[in-house]
Order: structure tokens, then C-alpha cells, then sequence
């Protein structure tokens, strides 16, 4: 408790008191069935309620029917909604804890494909990503956008909400009339700063009005908008005072970056140092005198703590971690620091499957997004079952957890002298280490409940014979596989994981290329590996676009910018169809243009699909065994569907 | 005419569709869930109304282990809505089949989060997930799920049953090469699962039902894949069991070739019918009913194909999208008012992760048929006049529309032709069918007694006078965008629609290398360019187009042509130059910069084709006082120009 001397000071935000700094701020989760809240909304926000979160923030509820850029958003302008919000409230208010809904039109970042209507927004400017030319709005459709906020303002405060938010920053209509890259109008609406507020200003008057003195209103801000033309810091603060001097709001929220432009900074995976957007609150703390929220990736306590004392902020916006574990102020304050579930900003099940239009998941708390659902699964099992579990990567781990947790009695066995399986030889890369966090997550919480990991313990069928247990997990993983092109004895052929465990080492200067059938961070962390060790380095790829799923996880703008910097070719398009080993030449099939290309290059370094092991599974099964594979050993795919298999095989024994 | 003939199609000459066109399967994302709904009911009972003689319902999954799409039907918690269409449809009398397939390797694992399931463990190619490879348990369940779902569907009260061994399926998978690799004897014997599969769903819906089987027979991989000749032998080795056999060709490497865009002909499978049909005749298996299907979207070729002895009945689901009442006006004599299916695929191809509802272009009530009122009935005439001012589509369609309710209808404009900007975009490489729509749009008004007059332009001061003698409504379109860059005063720019305007671009446009500008991601860029470097000289000089992505025609995803769209574009030599910004359009010199080195490149280039966005044209009542609909709004596509012009002629008062 003595190291927080800020985090669990109270703070008044106007008429709301909130118990710590911590705010689960607002997030998509899509949650939402026909535009209404759903049960998994309530469960979700109430797990991190009762994990101790000083504040709750909702996801965007639209404020106008021709705001719908997403399927599964709340149409908070649809009086419907009002049971669903007394049902997170309820849910929520059990465990003392503020909750506000943040509230929003999106202007232009939308397209019309299920509103069926013109987008709407300051100027006919069309955004990056939705690329729709949205129609400019006439004073009479201002008007009507600001009644739009009040009306749902007035359904958050029947929905029993203690506060509402205005989102101004990343994907709003309110940002696009501040921001100067969007908003070309000329009548009062446009041009100098303050009219470019007066929208804003306008909707605070009708939002207050609404919610009456009682309840809190905030506006977040956007700092800086990362585009040409855009809003950056200075402007940010001027707006802020201009919020302050309407004296109707209680807090300013920050963030950075359009979300239809700059996502990758506003999200930022483990590429970008945690705190990175604490320029903003600083700068907007020293110019206002309300409270101020700071964000941007903060995973561990100890560094919310430090925003807060080194004074960049009175709140700060935690929102992975605690996705990634509810309890994450809990445990803070009971000084179990080392049983926080740390997020490891990898992006993948949370930001990655808000793009692609499903429910907000975690790479390893396969809870995350299923809370309503899992809330029956019984915490202990009726009979106590002896479980093997062979294999300690992420699946052999999570399936032990899960099995723990429901009263079995196991044990892992892992052939390698540390846990991880390849996960921690993922995490060597630079800039990647983070990812290693997800076994040292599952390591201490099986430590917490007594299981033992055997380590440097390979197991055979007569083991498993003598040690007769009632279930055999396998989690045996999947080994590298070899196209039929590159034979097994050919030494300048290497796999990834044969660069990151130093089995293949392409010396300084040497031609590499990487042939890469997976599209993710398997090809690219080890390209820069090798580029940093001074390899000239290509990656070749028969998709489309090199590193493709990087754009799911956010790493693609980081990864392309560091690979322009430190020369490293990426080639699309391209299947590999043979391989010299005396001229040292690959045979390239460039498939678009069915031109074959010849490629000298002195080291092939492998990013194709493992094979599973299996075959102590179907040894085991043909001795009678009960017999589970999961993860890498069933289909080798990513981590996250090793720890959604080990958690539904451990939960379901 | 034998598109009209009715078709026995079940053995004991029963059913009998009522004509011969087919309404397909397709991916609609109207479900409730995993359920059939409302809308799914209102949606093919239209198409019953409109005189298809099949309908296929949208494929149910056979088994849990196969999610392909969130709003995927599941057989399981499909027999209320099969009943209910079933009920819907047959006051209409077609043969409406429940489609049942398994997509395998092709699924996705992010719904269930379970592993996929497939024969052998050869990751997909667009997501590459590696799949399980599936031991005899599974295969068993597989087989027992077609048979379960198969009674179900019978239940139901559907006529039968139509099993997919064709685009994205498990059978398929099982069938080729390409995917199959199992050492077991689902692999020495590739056909044992279709076979098993097949005789196992014959053996639960008794020999009167109506046993279909969707095959791809071409591959379009012949190094593993099936070709045509190995997949018209899998026809026969199991015409046993089937009644009727949907002829289609793509497979994994192949997806966007099942259904097409307009940029491949229509009626590419026809000759694959035939030969299969030859092939099951020369077996004896004449009682099979062989229908063709691809692009298949004019009566007059579905017609050939019938008449020409390629096939028993056609498959023209795209077309029943744009006009539901094809046979039916076709019964009437009407050909000539059919809505034509354009082949643009942007709104009926909805395999997409943001779930968009199956819809048309030209017919913005398909899948919105139980909210969209339908189609005005065409009224006596009643005394109100309506003058629209814009004759592109947005105009004629607000036009057709009012004059089906009865207004007396003018349209002006201050062009020579009608369509807009239409008529240009068709000119572009592949586009020809967009020409279609205003044509269509055209002979309709000029049907219902619409006045349009041409070269008429209205100002300020004649707009003032018109909207107290009239109602009106403003089409007036969009003019060019801002370009945020650059520009210096010799440089040669264009903007894509007045390229296309001209009579031949490749000649007409100065020598030398032609950047063409995309910052939308096609289709209209792509399509100019395409054109251009289909004229050697302007290929030699250099054609190149520049985007800010990581590549080209990046919208195209949705239509399917985006893979095919880079092949052409190889073909024809054009240079692509990706993730770059355009700074500075100088004579002779374009400057662009890589979006992420922030390096910056000279290209050479004598011609500079902007292919952005478009803005309205709000010279008329700038304060919008009047209704106005398409471009005039925001420009945008066709879709938006019809379902405006559309909304606001059923909108006006008729006092």
C-alpha cells in the first residue's frame, strides 16, 4: 500500500467522488446486439468494478441515427436502450463504483452502410479510411446534431449513469469541426478556433442542461491528431480553456491521434513506450485547473503512480489492463503486485477483433468478453481428477490453470529447462519482450495454485503407463516444417526459430531472405533481428501485402517505417518454386504477372506453418488413455487459440 | 421460350419447378444469429412472387464445428425459418431447396474459436490458418451432420436438399489435390466422402425428394486441382444419388472466380455445363438436371444455354437480385423492362467482416424487403408536377419513381445525354455494364410519359421561378475535387471523368508517361488506367499509378475483384507505385513521397489523371432549401443516387 501514494487518493470530480485514480475509460468492446446494450456489457464493466476500478467509462453510445459507422454500436439516441444502461448501472453501483457513458456522433469517420443515409460532418472532406464523401452539414442539421446529444445525455441520466462523457478526440463529429484539417466551412461554424469550438460549446450547454447539476460531464480531447493539417497540443490546450470557461464541465479525458488515420498511436502496441501520451495532460494541466486524464498503455500500477506523481495527470485511463485482468487495482492495493495478469499490448484478441467487427477478447484471459457466459461455469468440480499435462507452452500452461482452478489435481511436464514454449523465443526480439509477460502471467498464477511444473522432463508413453493418471493433456506444440524445395540437410536454410534460438546463424553482410506464408510477427521481428546484426535482409511473400495481419495488431505503420530505416525489403506477390544450393539461387514465381524470378541470396530463413506433434497423443489414445490435444499439437495456429483451447479443455475435464 | 418451361426435377417427375431459372445460393447476412429471419422470408418470397423456379436457400452448416461467417445459418436452429419460407413461397409454386454444406478449411476459427476442420492441414490461403486435420470421428459426424440436417430441412417441408461440393466447401476440399493429401482411404479414394455423404442424405429423404450437389469441375489449378474432365467423371460416379447438379468452377486460389465481376464475361461456365451434361448423358444419366451458373444475368443468354443444349435450367441469382420479377415480366412480354444486373458485385457479394446486408445497386429493396416499401404500382395520373433538375441516375430514378405514383414528371438537364457522369465511368476498362443502368433508366421514364429536356441549364433566377410553378427536386451532381497538393501552372492535369469524356483517351491525351493518381483505391482509377495501357503506345510510354496503400484498388476487396484486378494490371505493364503521397505535379514531373521512409521520388510523366473524390455541386440553392438526392448530397455511387432518388420520389406529397 505505502508504494501508492496517489493512485488510492480520492478525487472529486464535480458532484462524483471517485475512491482511486484508476479509470476503466472508454473503450469499443462490440458488445452490442441491434444497436442495444447487452448482458455481457453489464458483466463485463462489473467484473472490473469489483476488481477495484476508481472509475467506469462506457463504450460510445451514437447520438444521431445517421451516426453508425460500425455494426455493433449502442444507438443511444433509441429510447430502448434505457433498461440495458440500469442494467450496467446496477451491475456496476454493487461495488461503489462510478460509472459514465460516454456519448458521441462520429461525423465523418463513418460510411453509409447501415445507416443507408448521407455521413454527416463539417465539410465535404472524405476520411482515410471510410473514403465516403460525407455531406456538410447546414445549420439547421448542426442544431439537430446538438439536440441529438442532449436527448441521449437525458437517457444516460434515466439510465442511472453518474456522468457523462463527451468524446471529442479521435473519431467524433466534434473533432472534426476543431480540427482544421477537416472543418473548411465559412460561416460562424469554421475558421478561427472559437468557432470551431462553438460546437462543442453548444453541446456542453445542452448536455448540462440535460443531465442537470448532479451528475459529472467530461470532454476528451485530442492532443494531437498525428495528420497534416491537424489539431496538435497548442491548439488542444486553447480548446480546453475554452471547455473550463463554460464552467459546466468537471473533468477533460485526452488521447492522441485520429482513429481512422493515426489508430496505431492511439492503441499502441509494445513497440511504443508506456506514458507515451503524457505531453498532452501535462500540457493541458498547466493551463486549466480541472482535473485531467492521462493515458496511454499503462499496464502496471507502478507506472500509474508515477504519471501521477510526477504531476502529468490526476487520473489515468487503464483500459488493456484491465482487459487483461479485472482485478488489476485489487491487487495493486493488497500488495499482490506479482499476481497481476500483466497485458502484453500485443493487440491481438482486444484492438485486433474490434477491426474485423467481433467481441472484445484477450489473448490470455479467455474470460475477457465472455463474462455473462462464463459467470455458471462452476468454479469446482464434483470429482477430482488426476491430470498429465505434457507440454509447458502456452497451452499446456492455461489448460493446468484452468484445470487447477476447478479442483483437479495436475501436473505439467515440459521437456525444455525453461516454460514457454516458442513464446519465449518470441519475446527475445527486440521490442517484443513484452509478449514473454504472457507466460510469466501463467507461470506465477500456477505457482499460486500449487501446481508443479516439471521442467527438463521429457515424457514418453511409459511414463504416462506408470504415472496412470485419470486424463493426459497434450500440449506438445508443433515442430518446423520444410517446403518441398528446401531439403532438411541444407545448411543455408534456416527456420525463425532457428534464428532466435542461434541454431542459424547468417553472419554480418550476407544476403537473407525470408520466405514468409505466415503474415505476422513470426517474418518481420526476425527480419529485424538479422538487419540489426547487419544483414541485408528481404522478406518475400505470396500475399498480397508483406506482413499483412501486422495491420490487425496495429504494428504495421511502426514496422514499415523501421524497416524503411534499416533496409529491409519486402516483397509481395511471390511463391518460392525452387532452390539452387549450388548457384545459391531461389526460382521466384512472381504470381501476378507469371513472371519467374531469380534470386541470389546467401541464407533462406523459413516463416511457413509448423507440424503438429502428436504422436504421443495418438500413441496414448491407442493405449486407452482419455486424451486432449490442444493448441499447437491439434493445428498450429497462434497463441491465443492455444490459451482458448487449454482454458476450455482444463475447464471441461 | 424455355426459360418459361417448366422442369421436372425430382424422380418421380415431382416437383415440378415452374420455370427454369434458379435462384442460387448466396450469402445474404439477413440471419437472426445463426437463424433464418423475417427478412430471409420476405427476401425469397419476393423472388417466388417474381416466377424463379428454384430457390435454393442460403447454406446451412451442417455442424458446429463450422462457423464460416457470423451470421452463417446452422441446420440445427434452421427448421422455423426453412418452414416459414417454404409457407411464404408456396402460393408461387417453385422448388425451394435447403442448401447444406460444411466450408472446412475455409471457415474461420474467430466465431467458435475452435480449430477449423479439413482433410489434410494445408493452411487457407487468404487467412492461413492451419486446420486440423480431421481423423474418422470427425469425418463420421460430418456425415452424420448432412444426414441430420438433411431431415430437418425435409421436415421443414422443403422439396429437397442441394449439398455443396463447390466454392467453399469441406466435400470439395475432400475431392481435390489441391487440399486433400491424406494417406487414409478418404485419400486414396477422394470421392468416398462426397459419396458417402450423398448416399447417406438419399437415404433420409426417401426417393422422392429433390437430391442437388453443387460441384466445382474446374479447379482453375491444374497442377493438383480437379479439372474439368475429373470433375465431370465425379458427376457421374455419383449421378446415382442426385437429381440435379449446379455445374461451377474455383476453389481455393480461385474464390472471386465463382461469382465474378463484370471484368470476366458473363456465362464463363457455360461450356463446364455442357460438358458435364454430355458427360452424364453419355453415362446414361439423363435424368440428372444440369444447371449452369457465372454471371449468367441476361434472359437472352440464359436462353442459349437452354436452347444450345448445354443445360437442363440456369442458375441467374445476381440477376433476380436487380429484378425479382425477371421471369415474370419475361411471362409478360416485358423483357425489355427487366432491371438489368450491371455485374458490379458491391453490394450482393457480402463475405465481409462488417456483415453488410445483401443488397443491389439497382434495386436498393433487395434484403430490405420487409422495411423498404415496395416499388411504387403505376397510378393514374394525377395533378402534380414534378420537375427534377439533373438527369444523371439519381434524377431519372427520382423520376421513374414519381411517375410510376402518378406525377407528371420533366427532367432537365444541361448536358446532351442523360446519366451524368454514368455514361464516362462506363467507358472505363471492364466497366461497359454500368451503361446498362442509365439506358434502363431511360427507355423507363421515356415508358411512363417522362418529359426530359436536354440542354437546358437553370440558374439562380429560373430555379426561383420553376419551384413556385412546380415541386422540384435537385440532381445537379458534383463537380472536381480539391487536389492537396502542389501544382504548378504548366503541369497537365485532368480529372478522371473528363478523361474518360474524351472520345479516345490513349490518343487524345499529350505523348508520354501518364501518372494516374488513386487516393480512393478504385475502382474508377483502375479502371483508367487499365485502359490507357491497353493501347501500346501509351503502355511503352508509361502508364503508372500511384496510391497512398499498401496496394492497389484496395476497395475492391468487397466486390472480389481485388486479386484479379492486380493480375490485369500486371498484364498491361502498368507501374504501381504504393504507399505514396503525391506532394508536387510539375510539367513533366510528378514528386511523390513513400508514407513511411518519407523519401522523396521523381516520376517522370507528361499527363497527371486525378481519380479522387468529387464534390457537390451546390451552385443552386446553396442553403438547401429544396430536396436534393445523389451526388448533389455527397458523392458517392450509384447505390446512393437510386436509394435517394428513390426515398424522396416516394416521398412527395401528392396534393
Amino acid at each position: 500500500m505505502s508504494r501508492y501514494r496517489y493512485l488510492f487518493s480520492p478525487l472529486q470530480l464535480g458532484p462524483i467522488t471517485v475512491r482511486n485514480r484508476v479509470v476503466f475509460s472508454a473503450h469499443l468492446t462490440n458488445y452490442a446486439a441491434d444497436g442495444l446494450p447487452t448482458e455481457q456489457h453489464a458483466a463485463y464493466y462489473e467484473a472490473r468494478a469489483a476488481g477495484g476500478a476508481g472509475l467506469i467509462i462506457t463504450e460510445e453510445h451514437s447520438t444521431h441515427p445517421t451516426d453508425w459507422p460500425y455494426e455493433k454500436l449502442i444507438h443511444g439516441f433509441n429510447r430502448e436502450v434505457i433498461p440495458g444502461y440500469r442494467r450496467i448501472t446496477e451491475a456496476v453501483h454493487r461495488h461503489g463504483t462510478p460509472i459514465f457513458a460516454q456519448i458521441n456522433h462520429n461525423g465523418g469517420q463513418a460510411s453509409s452502410m447501415y445507416t443507408r443515409l448521407p455521413v454527416w460532418a463539417p465539410s465535404a472532406v472524405a476520411d482515410p479510411l471510410f473514403r465516403e464523401v460525407p455531406k456538410a452539414v447546414t445549420i439547421r442539421e448542426i442544431a439537430e446534431i446538438v439536440a441529438g446529444y442532449a436527448v441521449v445525455a437525458g437517457h444516460c441520466a434515466e439510465g442511472n449513469f453518474d456522468g457523462v462523457e463527451l468524446q471529442c478526440s479521435h473519431s467524433s463529429i466534434v473533432r472534426g469541426f476543431l480540427s482544421g484539417a477537416t472543418n473548411m466551412r465559412t460561416d460562424h461554424y469554421g475558421g478561427s478556433l472559437e468557432n470551431r469550438a462553438r460546437i462543442l460549446v453548444d453541446i456542453i450547454d445542452a448536455v448540462r442542461d440535460a443531465i442537470g447539476p448532479t451528475r459529472a460531464l467530461g470532454v476528451r480531447l485530442c492532443g494531437d491528431e498525428l495528420i497534416e493539417g491537424g489539431t496538435t497540443i497548442n491548439e488542444a490546450v486553447a480548446v480546453a480553456k475554452i471547455v473550463e470557461a463554460t464552467r459546466k464541465v468537471d473533468y477533460i479525458n485526452t488521447s492522441i491521434g485520429v482513429a481512422t488515420a493515426t489508430l496505431f498511436m492511439i492503441e499502441a502496441s509494445m513497440h511504443i513506450p508506456p506514458g507515451y501520451a503524457l505531453f498532452i495532460p501535462n500540457a493541458i494541466r498547466r493551463e486549466v485547473d480541472l482535473p485531467v486524464v492521462g493515458v496511454g498503455r499503462f499496464k502496471d500500477p507502478l507506472q500509474v503512480e508515477r504519471a501521477l506523481a510526477e504531476g502529468h495527470c490526476d487520473l489515468v485511463g487503464v483500459v488493456r489492463a484491465q482487459i487483461a485482468d479485472p482485478d488489476f487495482v485489487r491487487k495493486a492495493q493488497s500488495g499482490e503486485h506479482d499476481d497481476t495478469r500483466l497485458c502484453l499490448s500485443c493487440n491481438q484478441e482486444c484492438v485486433g477483433r474490434m477491426g474485423l467487427n467481433r467481441w472484445l477478447g484477450c489473448i490470455e484471459n479467455p474470460a475477457a468478453g465472455r463474462e455473462a457466459e462464463l459467470s455458471h461455469r462452476l468454479a469446482i468440480t464434483p470429482k477430482r481428477r488426476r491430470v498429465l499435462i505434457v507440454g509447458g507452452g502456452p497451452a499446456g500452461l492455461q489448460a493446468a490453470i484452468s484445470a487447477a482452478r476447478h479442483g483437479h489435481d495436475v501436473v505439467v511436464y515440459e521437456r525444455d529447462h525453461v516454460a514457454g514454449g516458442q513464446v519465449r523465443w518470441a519475446a527475445t526480439v527486440a521490442n517484443r519482450a513484452e509478449f514473454g509477460d504472457m507466460i510469466r502471467n501463467q507461470v506465477n498464477e500456477l505457482e499460486r495454485l500449487n501446481v508443479k511444473v516439471s521442467l527438463g522432463h521429457e515424457i514418453d508413453e511409459a511414463f504416462v503407463l506408470e504415472q496412470n493418471p485419470d486424463v493426459v493433456i497434450v500440449a506438445t506444440g508443433s515442430t518446423p516444417q520444410r517446403p518441398y524445395w528446401a531439403p532438411e540437410g541444407d545448411d543455408r536454410i534456416g527456420d525463425v526459430l532457428d534464428v532466435l534460438t542461434g541454431r542459424f546463424t547468417p553472419l554480418v553482410g550476407e544476403r537473407v531472405t525470408i520466405i514468409d506464408e505466415l503474415g505476422f510477427h513470426q517474418a518481420t521481428s526476425v527480419a529485424e533481428v538479422l538487419a540489426d546484426r547487419g544483414c541485408l535482409v528481404e522478406i518475400i511473400t505470396p500475399g498480397m501485402v508483406v506482413a499483412q495481419d501486422l495491420g490487425i495488431t496495429l504494428d504495421m505503420e511502426g514496422f514499415r517505417i523501421r524497416a524503411a530505416a534499416k533496409g529491409i525489403v519486402c516483397t509481395p506477390d511471390s511463391v518460392v518454386m525452387g532452390w539452387d544450393p549450388e548457384l545459391r539461387t531461389l526460382s521466384i514465381l512472381h504470381h501476378v504477372s507469371g513472371q519467374m524470378i531469380e534470386r541470389v541470396t546467401e541464407r533462406v530463413v523459413l516463416a511457413v506453418p509448423n507440424r503438429p506433434v502428436d504422436a504421443l497423443a495418438n500413441d496414448l489414445r491407442a493405449s486407452g488413455f482419455e486424451v486432449h490435444c490442444i493448441g499447437d499439437a491439434l493445428a498450429p495456429r497462434r497463441a491465443h487459440s492455444a490459451v482458448i483451447d487449454g482454458d476450455r479443455v482444463g475447464a471441461a475435464l | 421460350m424455355r426459360l418459361l418451361e417448366t422442369l421436372e426435377l425430382g424422380r418421380g417427375g415431382f416437383p415440378v419447378a415452374p420455370s427454369r431459372v434458379m435462384f442460387g445460393p448466396h450469402e445474404t447476412n439477413l440471419g437472426n444469429g445463426r437463424s433464418l429471419s423475417k427478412a430471409h422470408v420476405a427476401y425469397y418470397a419476393r423472388r417466388a412472387a417474381g416466377g424463379a423456379g428454384t430457390i435454393v436457400i442460403e447454406e446451412a452448416s451442417v455442424h458446429e464445428s463450422d462457423w464460416p461467417y457470423e451470421r452463417a445459418p446452422l441446420a440445427a436452429s434452421c427448421p422455423p425459418g426453412w418452414q416459414a419460407i417454404v409457407e411464404a413461397c408456396s402460393p408461387f409454386g417453385p422448388v425451394v431447396l435447403a442448401a447444406l454444406g460444411h466450408s472446412g478449411g475455409q471457415g474461420t476459427s474467430h466465431w467458435n474459436q475452435r480449430e477449423l476442420w479439413a482433410p489434410s492441414a494445408v493452411p487457407e490461403v487468404a487467412s492461413r490458418e492451419v486446420p486440423k486435420v480431421m481423423d474418422s470421428a470427425d469425418i463420421d459426424a460430418i456425415v452424420d451432420g448432412f444426414a441430420n440436417a438433411a431431415t430437418l430441412a425435409m421436415a421443414s417441408g422443403c422439396c429437397g436438399v442441394e449439398i455443396n461440393a463447390g466454392q467453399n466447401s469441406l466435400l470439395r476440399q475432400f475431392l481435390s489435390g489441391l487440399t486433400n493429401m491424406r494417406s487414409d482411404g478418404y485419400g486414396s479414394d477422394r470421392s468416398r466422402l462426397l459419396r458417402e455423404v450423398l448416399a447417406a442424405v438419399r437415404r433420409v429423404i426417401g426417393e422422392s425428394a429433390v437430391l442437388a450437389l453443387r460441384l466445382s469441375v474446374d479447379e482453375l489449378a491444374p497442377w493438383a486441382g480437379i479439372v474439368p474432365d475429373a470433375g465431370y467423371a465425379i458427376a457421374v460416379e455419383v449421378a446415382e444419388w442426385i437429381d440435379m447438379l449446379t455445374v461451377v468452377r474455383g476453389s481455393i486460389y480461385s474464390v472471386a472466380l465463382t461469382r465474378p465481376d463484370g471484368h470476366v464475361e458473363p456465362g464463363f461456365a457455360i461450356s463446364l455445363a455442357r460438358g458435364a451434361r454430355h458427360a452424364l448423358g453419355a453415362a446414361g444419366h439423363q435424368r440428372v438436371q444440369v444447371f449452369a451458373q457465372g454471371s449468367i444475368v441476361d434472359w437472352g443468354q440464359a436462353e442459349w444455354a437452354l436452347d444450345d443444349g448445354a443445360a437442363d435450367g440456369v442458375e441467374m441469382t445476381r440477376a433476380l437480385l436487380a429484378d425479382a420479377d425477371l421471369v415474370a415480366k419475361l411471362r409478360s412480354g416485358w423483357a425489355d423492362r427487366i432491371r438489368p444486373c450491371i455485374l458490379c458485385n458491391q453490394l450482393c457479394k457480402v463475405r465481409d467482416n462488417r456483415n453488410p446486408v445483401v443488397s443491389c445497386v439497382m434495386d436498393p429493396r433487395t434484403g430490405h424487403e420487409d422495411t423498404d416499401a415496395p416499388e411504387p404500382t403505376h397510378s393514374q395520373s394525377i395533378n402534380c408536377t414534378l420537375t427534377i433538375v439533373g438527369a444523371g441516375i439519381a434524377g431519372l430514378e427520382t423520376a421513374r419513381n414519381a411517375a410510376l405514383r402518378g406525377f407528371r414528371v420533366t427532367v432537365v438537364d444541361r448536358n446532351s445525354a442523360v446519366g451524368g457522369v454514368l455514361p464516362y465511368a462506363a467507358r472505363g476498362a471492364g466497366r461497359d455494364r454500368l451503361a446498362l443502368a442509365v439506358d434502363w433508366l431511360e427507355r423507363e421514364c421515356i415508358r411512363l410519359g417522362v418529359a426530359i429536356r436536354l440542354g437546358v441549364s437553370i440558374d439562380a433566377a429560373s430555379l426561383e421561378t420553376l419551384r413556385n410553378e412546380t415541386t422540384v427536386v435537385l440532381a445537379t451532381g458534383a463537380n472536381h475535387g480539391t487536389l492537396p497538393f502542389t501544382i504548378e501552372s504548366a503541369a497537365y492535369v485532368r480529372h478522371g471523368v473528363d478523361v474518360l469524356a474524351l472520345d479516345d483517351p490513349a490518343l487524345a491525351l499529350p505523348a508520354g508517361p501518364i501518372v494516374v493518381w488513386d487516393p480512393i483505391g478504385g475502382p474508377l482509377a483502375l479502371s483508367i488506367a487499365e485502359l490507357l495501357a491497353a493501347n501500346a503506345i501509351r503502355r511503352e510510354a508509361g502508364v503508372i499509378l500511384v496510391t497512398p496503400d499498401l496496394l492497389v484498388g484496395e476497395k475492391l476487396s468487397l466486390t472480389g475483384d481485388l486479386a484479379p484486378a492486380q493480375i490485369r494490371l500486371h498484364g498491361l505493364g502498368v507501374t504501381l507505385v504504393k504507399q505514396a503521397l503525391v506532394r508536387r505535379v510539375s510539367d513533366g514531373k510528378v514528386e511523390v513521397e513513400d508514407r513511411f521512409s518519407g523519401r522523396t521520388e521523381v516520376i517522370d510523366a507528361s499527363v497527371f489523371i486525378a481519380c479522387g473524390h468529387r464534390l457537390p455541386d451546390l451552385t443552386l440553392d446553396p442553403d438547401e432549401t429544396l430536396a436534393q438526392v445523389g451526388d448533389r448530397v455527397a458523392p458517392r455511387t450509384i447505390h446512393e443516387a437510386i436509394l435517394e432518388g428513390r426515398r424522396v420520389a416516394l416521398g412527395l406529397p401528392r396534393s
